[in-house]
């Protein structure tokens, strides 16, 4: 029994999304290598990768079910670790933010990276049972405390960027959870309608102004912006995309990121680093590489054998589209300056090992969809 | 689809959600494809820009020397703190107390600086520090990670003469103002905020031979300005070296004079009546133009500054050609030389009366020697016989003076080449009546104070020295002069590209003369004059006490009355002139002396006029020097 279960599961193992997140992830150490030649961060990253890997296959080869049923305790452990990290003696404040715990060996560590697993676990549990109608008012406003609750505490520490992140996770359960289209519709609408609209009274009303006001025009029009002030960092990033081309930066030993142009260039802004040195051609590469991990990840979840598992996938789905289209606009002068990681490619061993133990679960999912 | 879920259409959702999917990705991929593609060339070279930047490699400037080649100024290396300006980022105020605690600075200053570096993006550097000790380079280097944008350079600083000698001729450097850079001589000339240039004196006249050219260093800097690498120097092409007429001897003992002086106010002037060339030039009370090239930086030195400025002796103005005096009785030997070329009086027939003084209407004028019965033009020279003047004047009348002051060029600046020369005040109808509009006709008795080296007759020492220079030099007038040769420079450095030097190669340069104004004096006529006024040194004149065996000088003396007259004590005494050229019938050396708030012209100015011939007759004639001190014995 163990040796066909053994056999099967190597033969159904989703390779390819495993392979295509290491690929990724070496990539990415390659470029954090660029951004900062003379700092160990890469090979960091590339021991960070080896743990990753194997936290990977011990969810995959776990039963997502028995996760599942475990996802309150989980979600309660996550909610106390988002205390803990506001304890001031516990957790550790770098620029201004109280979100990383130190730990002995392990070093530090970011928790609101690690509590989405149980967010989604949360969400999927809840949301997993067989549907009959349409979305209630009650469901909707438990899913609200559900994802609430752990926001609200990123907040305090604040993390802004990070809280921001858990809001497809619900978003996207809602969607496959019977919300009704026209509430769909509705709201995007809002957001398209409403961000020119919140701009125009923001700026009439002088509720945004400094340095929000700056970061928002430096979008709009960033050859006239304040490029020495707050549109800095978005200033210099379309200059160090730019700069790339077509096939990279060339010619020069001296980058952006190794002469400090480029801010923060292995973490949030590692895709500048990668446009700068791959130019047009690698960052399309990678972009096609996230199209197929996704795309592969959503068949997965089309044939998932329950709802549980159908919506612990679509929600990582999300978290992680969402992630990279904030972070990728954002080293593009799409978006405002928010400190997101970019999946996969930013340095950082929190953000690696969460995605991994993400992708651990949707082929957890994968692999069971024959089993009874 | 394993499981059944017939209350939605989910997998129209799931399709939804892959497209967005896929949307979104496309629109990260569009907005690539203008950044990278479209708009490549054009950040590539905003990325270049901003790493790569030209550091200025400071020319010193070329060394001035006096005409037997003792260096009167030059340029030393100092070492300095130069902030390097962060290109990308606004500059960083919080820096200023730091800076200004750790390096001993003023922090208003400093402000002053970081101001002026934002207000001009494009310039570079910031000076934080001039002439910096070994503890403030101790200081940068123990604070290089915190403040990793500090370097220090070797920058050129000009060097004075102790004791301000010359000051008033060499002038002083100083960094380019707002004001100057916004006039279209700098403008046009490619002056930069920080340019340091002549900004007085032989310094600022000849600037352009003076000046260097400043060479440079390409470097790569990150974005804290921190250098990388150089890519490229360029090494600076120094200054022309100049030669100047002055004689540093004759300086001396001109400067020495006038320390020694009453008053220590005062001005003698040394000209070669030959062609022009100022030997000495020495203006009294001086000022130290260190001041300016190197501590007007500091809080001490703008007080300094303050306190020259406010100086009632008036330290930084130069008597020589900024001075204006009534020239007494030096202004006679002037008139002499017009009343004979102008024919009103002549060699055969000069007598005219003296009766020891005029009455005009009924005021009586009397003259200061006492009565010298019907003098001819020599004796009234020589005697300095007010009376004669008042009628030669009155022969003459106003126009004949114009004409004179027209002949000497006295309503003219003499032409010297530096800055700020102003114009000798001469009589004229239109100014009698803007002075005194009361009383705006022209009357006789103005004529006869015109005559005799008062009323409106103001001039400057240079003017007066240039005129009598030129009565000995028979009616051949000089423009004065101090440039004697600008050395020349080597080309430095190669550009491949244009097949030439980076810096050519700048010439030597000699002073062009111009042709003298010729006064076309009969010879026989000023010959007159010149015998008079060697007789007042060597005969029976008003100095007698100056002569010297075996060199013939020819001169006059002058007391020139204080506007401020009335008051009493020793500061508002008559100013003491004496002007003299010799040897007297072939001229090689001409001095003028005015010595401020002293008294009569033969017992200050002629004695200090005499101890600038003795170091003359030691230097030419190869003798000791004779009535050593003289000037002491006799006051």
């Amino acid at each position: 029994m163990v040796a066909v279960l053994q056999k099967r599961t190597i033969r159904d193992f989703d390779w390819l999304i495993a392979v295509l997140a290491i690929a990724i992830v070496g990539f990415g150490a390659w470029q954090i290598h660029n951004a900062q030649p003379t700092e160990t961060y890469w090979q960091k990253q590339l021991i960070g990768l080896g743990i990753a890997f194997v936290a990977m296959l011990g969810i995959a080869f776990t039963d997502y079910r028995r996760l599942v049923e475990l996802a309150p305790f989980l979600y309660l452990f996550g909610l106390v670790l988002l205390v803990i990290v506001l304890i001031p003696h516990i957790g550790m404040k770098i620029n201004g933010q109280r979100c990383w715990i130190k730990l002995p060996i392990a070093g530090q560590f970011q928790p609101s990276e690690f509590v989405k697993i149980p967010v989604v676990l949360m969400l999927a549990r809840y949301f997993g049972k067989h549907r009959t109608g349409v979305l209630s008012w009650k469901e909707l406003l438990i899913g609200g405390a559900i994802l609430g609750l752990p926001m609200g505490l990123i907040m305090l520490e604040p993390d802004v960027g990070q809280a921001i992140t858990y809001l497809p996770l619900l978003a996207i359960v809602l969607f496959l959870s019977s919300v009704r289209m026209w509430m769909v519709a509705a709201v995007l609408i809002a957001c398209i309608a409403g961000a020119p609209l919140a701009y125009t009274v923001g700026v009439k009303t002088g509720l945004l102004h400094g340095y929000k006001l700056e970061r928002i025009n430096v979008i709009l029009d960033p050859e006239n912006a304040d490029k020495r002030g707050f549109g800095y960092h978005t200033w210099q990033s379309m200059v160090t995309v730019g700069e790339g081309g077509l096939t990279g930066a060339r010619g020069s030993e001296y980058s952006q990121s190794s002469l400090k142009f480029l801010p923060e260039p292995h973490t949030d802004f590692i895709f500048s680093v990668t446009a700068e040195t791959t130019g047009f051609v690698g960052c399309l590469l990678l972009l096609a590489s996230y199209g197929l991990l996704l795309t592969r990840l959503i068949n997965d979840a089309r044939r998932s054998r329950d709802r549980t598992g159908m919506l612990v996938i679509m929600a990582i789905v999300g978290g992680l589209v969402f992630q990279i289209f904030i972070n990728v606009g954002m080293a593009l002068g799409m978006l405002p300056v928010i400190g997101v990681p970019l999946p996969l490619m930013s340095a950082g061993l929190s953000s690696v090992l969460a995605t991994f133990i993400a992708i651990g679960f949707a082929i957890s999912v994968q692999l069971r969809r024959f089993v009874n | 689809m394993k499981f059944v879920d017939d209350s939605q259409n989910l997998r129209v959702r799931l399709r939804l959600i892959q497209a967005a999917v896929l949307l979104l990705l496309s629109v990260l991929g569009v907005r690539l494809y203008l950044l990278q593609i479209v708009n490549g060339a054009h950040y590539a070279e905003i990325a270049e820009n901003q790493r790569i930047r030209l550091l200025p490699i400071l020319a010193p400037r070329g060394v001035i020397m006096d005409r037997n080649g003792n260096v009167l100024v030059d340029s030393r290396p100092i070492y300095s703190v130069i902030l390097s300006r962060e290109v990308t980022k606004k500059i960083d105020y919080s820096l200023l107390k730091p800076f200004a605690d750790g390096l001993q600075i003023d922090a208003e200053i400093l402000k002053e600086h970081f101001d002026q570096a934002a207000a001009s993006p494009a310039f570079e550097s910031i000076l934080i520090k001039e002439g910096v000790s070994q503890a403030d380079i101790s200081w940068v280097d123990a604070h290089q990670l915190e403040y990793p944008t500090l370097r220090i350079e070797q920058t050129p600083q000009r060097r004075y003469p102790e004791n301000g000698l010359l000051c008033h001729v060499l002038g002083y450097v100083g960094e380019i103002s707002p004001e100057q850079l916004q006039q279209p001589q700098y403008r046009d000339k490619g002056y930069k905020p920080g340019d340091v240039i002549g900004q007085d004196g032989v310094e600022s006249v000849y600037d352009e031979y003076l000046r260097g050219r400043d060479g440079y260093r390409k470097v790569i800097v990150d974005s804290r300005g921190h250098i990388q690498s150089e890519v490229e120097r360029v090494e600076p092409q120094s200054g022309q070296d100049i030669v100047i007429t002055i004689d540093l001897d004759l300086q001396k003992a001109a400067e020495d004079q006038l320390r020694k002086s009453p008053q220590g106010r005062g001005v003698i002037i040394s000209m070669d009546p030959n062609n022009g060339e100022i030997l000495a030039m020495a203006s009294a009370p001086t000022f130290d133009p260190n001041l300016f090239s190197q501590r007007i930086t500091t809080k001490e030195g703008r007080a300094e500054y303050q306190k020259l400025l406010n100086d009632p002796d008036h330290p930084l103005l130069n008597r020589a050609i900024q001075g204006k005096y009534p020239p007494g009785s030096t202004w006679k030997p002037l008139m002499a030389t017009a009343g004979l070329k102008q024919g009103a009086i002549s060699i055969d027939n000069s007598n005219l009366v003296c009766a020891g003084g005029i009455t005009i209407g009924n005021k009586f004028t009397r003259c200061m020697g006492g009565n010298h019965g019907s003098p001819n033009v020599h004796i009234a020279i020589e005697k300095s016989c007010d009376g004669y003047f008042y009628r030669l004047g009155l022969k003459m009348k106003l126009e004949g003076i114009q004409s004179m002051v027209d002949m000497f060029d006295l309503d003219k600046r003499t032409g010297i080449d530096l800055p700020h020369e102003v114009i000798s005040t001469t009589p004229s109808r239109e100014l009698k009546a803007r002075l005194y509009p009361r009383d705006p006709d022209w009357k006789d008795i103005d004529t006869v104070y015109s005559s005799f080296g008062q009323g409106q007759d103001v001039l400057t020492p240079m003017a007066l020295l240039r005129a009598h220079s030129a009565i000995g030099m028979k009616g051949r007038m000089f423009v004065p002069h101090l440039l004697k040769e600008v050395h020349p420079i080597g080309a430095v450095g190669y550009d491949a590209m244009k097949n030439a030097p980076i810096f050519v190669a700048r010439p030597q340069h000699l002073f062009e003369h111009q042709a003298p104004k010729n006064l076309n004096l009969p010879t026989d006529q000023s010959d007159v004059v010149v015998q008079a006024m060697w007789s007042v040194v060597n005969e029976a004149g008003t100095a007698t006490g100056i002569k010297l065996a075996g060199f013939d000088i020819a001169g006059k003396t002058g007391t020139a009355q204080v506007v401020s007259l009335g008051k009493e004590g020793s500061e508002h005494k008559d100013h003491s002139w004496f002007v003299s050229y010799a040897p007297a019938f072939k001229p090689e050396i001409s001095v003028v002396a005015l010595i401020e708030n002293a008294g009569l012209g033969s017992r200050f100015g002629a004695p200090a006029v005499r101890a600038m011939y003795d170091v003359y007759y030691a230097k030419t004639r190869g003798t000791k020097e004779t009535g050593n001190n003289i000037a002491m014995k006799i006051r």
